[in-house]
């Protein structure tokens, strides 16, 4: 068994399309549709064959309802990890996304945290490194 | 062999596309050895579905205002999507959407069978894999209404009976790239 995908509500697959790719910078890996139903999922350039992150339509209630909840209370509803958190966010920030903390040092990492206008908050990670 | 064993579907064909500002639209016709009152059988009732149509219905297509859930068959997570028959003129025409699509179906009489039309907006890069998609369904639709059922192809189905090849075909009758997925490693043929 491999962790290959995971999954995240989006309440516009064309936009969030274009925001993970052309504003975050991951790349498209699949995108096929049957009938209404459209399976999308973005890689890290940096690890092209690594895990995918599907971007699923948010069709469900239940689903809308925790989503909000959880972006009400500032839960991220996924983290990504990178070696630069403040190169990353000044990146990202150029190209118009909107950070609700900007670089934040807390125990063990420095985080970051987005808004990615699909429903959802996004937590940019980058582990500190300690000497021994 | 069975008979669905055997089944290969043959060349792209019977597909238009058309394009109103950003609305894509596919038509697909097919000419059908029988009658009206059969094929309208075929496209409404849920038993009938289930043995060629890519999503099962929980209740006849057939009653004009009437809703219907539709569950895409094989999607990779479960896909419910409600509709209300906007029109039902049995057995000539035949309004509903799944889910964002329209679909539009008209049945037309000919001596010794029907011609069968459906309209659906689609979007753009997805079009020549609807069109591959409903020419398998339509297909086994036809062995249907023959009373000779090879039972329901779709979704991953479907890539074992030749979809690849007319993904790739309708892809170039209407003048557009070859859809890059599913990725060559995938194909089983």
């Amino acid at each position: 068994m491999k962790i290959k995908v995971t999954s995240l509500y989006v309440h516009d697959q064309d936009q969030a399309l274009r925001f993970y790719t052309e504003v975050l910078g991951f790349a498209k890996k699949t995108d096929f549709s049957q009938g209404p139903y459209r399976w999308l999922t973005v890689a890290s350039p940096e690890e092209p064959d690594g895990t995918e992150l599907q971007l699923a339509l948010n069709n469900n209630p239940a689903a809308k309802t925790y989503q909000q909840a959880m972006f009400q209370q500032r839960q991220p509803a996924a983290m990504f990890f990178t070696d630069d958190v403040k190169g990353d966010y000044e990146r990202i920030k150029a190209r118009g996304a909107e950070f609700t903390m900007p670089p934040t040092d807390v125990t063990g990492s420095t985080i970051a945290m987005l808004n990615d206008t699909c429903g959802n908050l996004i937590q940019l990670t980058q582990l500190a490194k300690y000497s021994h | 062999m069975t008979d669905r064993e055997q089944y290969t579907p043959g060349p792209a064909r019977g597909a238009q596309v058309r394009k109103d500002g950003e609305k894509w639209t596919l038509i697909l016709v097919r000419d059908l050895r029988h009658s009206p009152e059969k094929v309208w059988q075929a496209l409404t009732d849920p038993a009938h579905l289930r043995e060629w149509a890519p999503f099962e219905a929980d209740g006849s297509l057939g009653t004009v205002g009437s809703t219907v859930k539709l569950t895409t068959v094989g999607a990779p997570t479960p896909h419910v999507t409600e509709t209300r028959v906007t029109r039902a003129d049995a057995p000539q025409a035949l309004e509903y959407n799944w889910g964002d699509h329209d679909m539009r179906w008209e049945l037309q009489a000919f001596p010794g069978g029907t011609r069968l039309t459906l309209w659906t907006n689609i979007g753009r890069r997805f079009i020549a894999m609807g069109a591959a998609g409903w020419h398998i369904c339509f297909d086994v639709l036809e062995r249907l209404i023959a009373a000779e059922p090879i039972g329901r192809i779709v979704g991953s189905a479907a890539m074992k009976f030749g979809w690849q090849q007319l993904n790739a075909e309708y892809a170039k009758q209407f003048g557009m790239e070859t859809p890059d997925w599913p990725s060559q490693k995938g194909g089983t043929n």
